[in-house]
């Protein structure tokens, strides 16, 4: 009974998916008892996995219609289910349930719901199935099938500001992303003849051919579009923050997280791949400039939801950073931070779609003071501020600790400086995320209120109870972060690292040794989250940073500085006195506005390359695809 | 020879980068999409070409009395090449529908006027 579990919570979406769309048309309570049952019904297959995956440490393994492999060769659609695969649809069913009781009051003023309810289903479907599968060309199936139905979804308030041309840009960079794995797909069927992933795994076990490294480049570049890695996150930002909120949470909760699941796939168990130094190097390469250029991004936003993009994609950067490691803290950092990404960055988008809903605007300018209207959204957003700034004790703090341990504890293990810098850089980030955090805390609940905002009432429970469940969930991570370690990160770790084991449940026992499978041997990690030698050290790290920004920023005391003519709003003439704009509002998204001025040519030269031509975008992800392949064919044996 | 088809389907997925990148009009971009969909399904096809082998449908006797049933054309890229032509038509589909929704909000299908996010 238990291996049906699997498929019956894709099937469930799916076919809840048509249902809402043949009774749910006109009937509101139908098609919410439709979209909310099936909802929940998957949640509870997963749920319901957790104790025999999860602690008792089995893998399920599903053929469709009962097509086992004959004689070592895999003839049919496989599912299988380890702790990695277990650990993200968890991640996935949570999001989804949350989103959908949260869509019931938020979207309550659109027409044509019963298509909102489709396409939920459809993308929630989608990626669950994307994560469970075993199968390659069933994972591209459901990625096109995600993609479709999340621009369809970015379009969905297509009256709105931008949705339409958000919702092309992602369609055509995702087209991209996805033609890259299907050609890396076909590539890696023209040299295994089979498209199961455990036997793939097995045949590439010897070694990779050119073609083998080709299909690598493809695929991996194809699941980093998927998850907005660097020089595809512009879409990303738009998308996010053209969406409606609650399909927001789901993009930045598990749309992003099926790209890093399947990025983590494809280097750890199918190419093996992460105990090529050079690998690692890129994966970290990528994951810091992720994490930088998105948090810098966020700094200059002026908008609510798209600021809070920016943070996404850069948390997705640590993400990144850590499981490229290749070590056992690493994926067990990454995966942490993985799992409160979804959490903290989850509570944040129904924060500000708790904002937009009752002041109708996400405009950072426009709002202030609203801690007095609505406290209890104020008191949850300050939750999700705190873990996403890594304030102990919540999550983030847990996880971005473990992954600037884990890098510097690299940088010690191998002797390179980089991975030092790179500890140093998480560092820096996270600092500037503060101070973002800060400005927009200011911007929309503190400072003053403006007129617009007077009538303004909390939001309905239905709204608050996903908002409370996520900060719950942010705290309980942040203080028990040795029961999350021990029920599910360290049984994730083990399944990314352990490929033989992988590979004999789908195909049998003894098959990867046939093959010579080899699994990586990586130290188990060890945890010292509060040795205080490790803070000392973090602390002077934290030093050098302040000192370089120091060194590196002008030094303008005892300057006269004069408005510029190029600056061009009256408002910013505050910052240099003057009589004539004395009653000039300088909110509180104008808080970093020196930071901003010191660093101009920085940030007018990433805010000119984010042009939102679309040509733009496509050029970037082509240059980005040849150079991580021309990098692979150097460097990788 | 079946290398021809090999050198087509990377110059026609090629082809299609290159319009992606460098035509600035929005249709042009979707049919961009279209041709490196072709130039996949292309190579897709193929992969399991064999020249001059059978289709692969053999009756249980033919197998039992051992019937060269070894040289024949794999169905598999077949069938991921169906699959990939329907989802390759739906997203061309959905993304001209989304441009001639531009077109109405924006009046233009130039990409360089179809920025209002950016920065």
């Amino acid at each position: 009974m238990m291996q049906h579990f699997p498929v019956l919570a894709v099937m469930v979406l799916f076919l809840g998916a048509f249902l809402v769309e043949i009774f749910g048309s006109k009937s509101r309570l139908t098609r919410n008892i439709i979209a909310l049952a099936a909802a929940s019904l998957s949640f509870v297959f997963i749920a319901a996995l957790v104790k025999p995956v999860m602690i008792d440490g089995q893998i399920i393994s599903y053929w469709m219609g009962n097509w086992t492999p004959v004689e070592g060769y895999a003839i049919g659609i496989g599912y299988e289910i380890d702790q990695l695969n277990l650990f993200f649809a968890l991640l996935v069913v949570l999001t989804f349930l949350l989103s959908g009781i949260y869509s019931i009051r938020y979207m309550e003023k659109d027409r044509h719901l019963g298509h909102y309810y489709t396409l939920y289903l459809m993308l929630s479907g989608g990626v669950l199935g994307l994560v469970l599968t075993g199968d390659m060309f069933n994972m591209f199936v459901m990625v096109e099938i995600m993609t479709f139905a999340a621009v369809a979804l970015t379009a969905f308030r297509n009256n709105g500001r931008g949705a339409l041309e958000a919702a092309f840009k992602y369609l055509v960079i995702g087209s991209i992303g996805s033609s890259m794995t299907l050609t890396g797909i076909a590539l890696l069927y023209m040299q295994c003849h089979t498209l199961s992933m455990a036997q793939i795994s097995a045949m590439l076990a010897k070694g990779l051919s050119p073609t083998g490294i080709m299909a690598l480049a493809l695929i991996f570049i194809g699941f980093g579009v998927k998850s907005f890695i660097v020089p595809f996150h512009a879409p990303a930002a738009d998308a996010y923050a053209a969406a409606p909120t609650s399909i927001s949470m789901i993009f930045s909760g598990m749309v992003n997280k099926a790209g890093v699941y399947g990025m983590i796939r494809i280097v750890y168990t199918v190419f093996q791949a992460m105990d090529l130094e050079p690998m690692s190097l890129l994966l970290v390469f990528l994951g810091t400039i992720t994490m930088f250029i998105g948090v810098t991004m966020a700094l200059a936003q002026h908008d609510f939801k798209r600021l809070l993009a920016f943070h996404s994609i850069s948390q997705i950067g640590y993400v990144i950073t850590a499981v490229g490691l290749g070590t056992a803290l690493g994926i067990t950092g990454g995966l942490f931070h993985a799992m409160n990404h979804t959490l903290f960055k989850g509570l944040l988008f129904l924060c500000a779609g708790a904002v937009l809903y009752r002041t109708g605007t996400t405009d950072l300018d426009k709002l202030g003071g609203l801690s007095k209207k609505m406290p209890k959204t104020a008191i949850c957003f300050l939750v999700g501020a705190f873990s996403i700034s890594g304030l102990p004790p919540f999550n983030g703090f847990a996880s971005k600790w473990m992954v600037y341990q884990a890098t510097y504890s690299k940088a010690v293990e191998t002797g390179n400086f980089a991975y030092a810098l790179v500890t140093v850089i998480a560092v820096v980030v996270s600092v500037m995320t503060l101070a973002s955090f800060i400005k927009v805390t200011q911007a929309v609940f503190f400072g003053q209120l403006p007129e617009s905002c007077e009538n303004v009432t909390e939001v309905p429970l239905s709204m608050r109870i996903p908002m409370w469940i996520m900060s719950a969930l942010c705290i309980f991570g942040g203080v028990c972060y040795g029961f999350v370690n021990k029920y599910l990160l360290a049984p994730a770790t083990e399944a990314a690292i352990n490929v033989s084991r992988y590979i004999d449940v789908m195909m049998g026992d003894g098959y990867a040794a046939s093959y010579g499978v080899v699994d990586m041997t990586v130290a188990p990690a060890g945890f010292s989250y509060w040795d205080p030698l490790v803070w000392l050290v973090l602390f002077i790290v934290v030093l050098l940073a302040f000192c370089i920004v120091i060194v590196t920023g002008r030094n303008t005391r005892g300057e006269v500085l004069e408005a510029k003519p190029e600056l061009v709003d009256p408002k910013y003439d505050t910052f240099f006195s003057g009589e004539e704009s004395m009653h000039s509002h300088v909110g509180g998204s104008d808080l970093f506005w020196g930071f901003r001025t010191d660093w101009k040519g920085y940030f007018d030269f990433m805010q000119g390359m984010h042009s939102g031509i679309v040509n733009d975008y496509a050029i970037w992800a082509v240059t980005a695809t040849g150079c991580a392949a021309l990098f692979m064919f150097l460097f990788i044996h | 020879m079946i290398i021809v088809n090999y050198i087509a389907s990377v110059l026609l997925i090629v082809l299609g980068l290159y319009t992606i990148c460098f035509k600035k009009h929005l249709i042009k971009i979707v049919i961009g999409m279209g041709i490196i969909d072709y130039g996949i399904n292309l190579l897709l096809v193929s992969i399991g070409f064999n020249d001059g082998g059978t289709a692969p449908i053999y009756s249980m006797s033919d197998l039992l009395n051992g019937v060269s049933a070894t040289f024949f054309v794999d169905p598999v890229p077949q069938a991921l090449t169906l699959t990939s032509i329907v989802i390759g038509a739906c997203v061309d589909a959905m993304a001209l529908a989304l441009v001639i929704m531009i077109y109405r909000k924006y009046k233009s299908v130039n990409a360089d006027d179809v920025r209002r996010l950016r920065g």
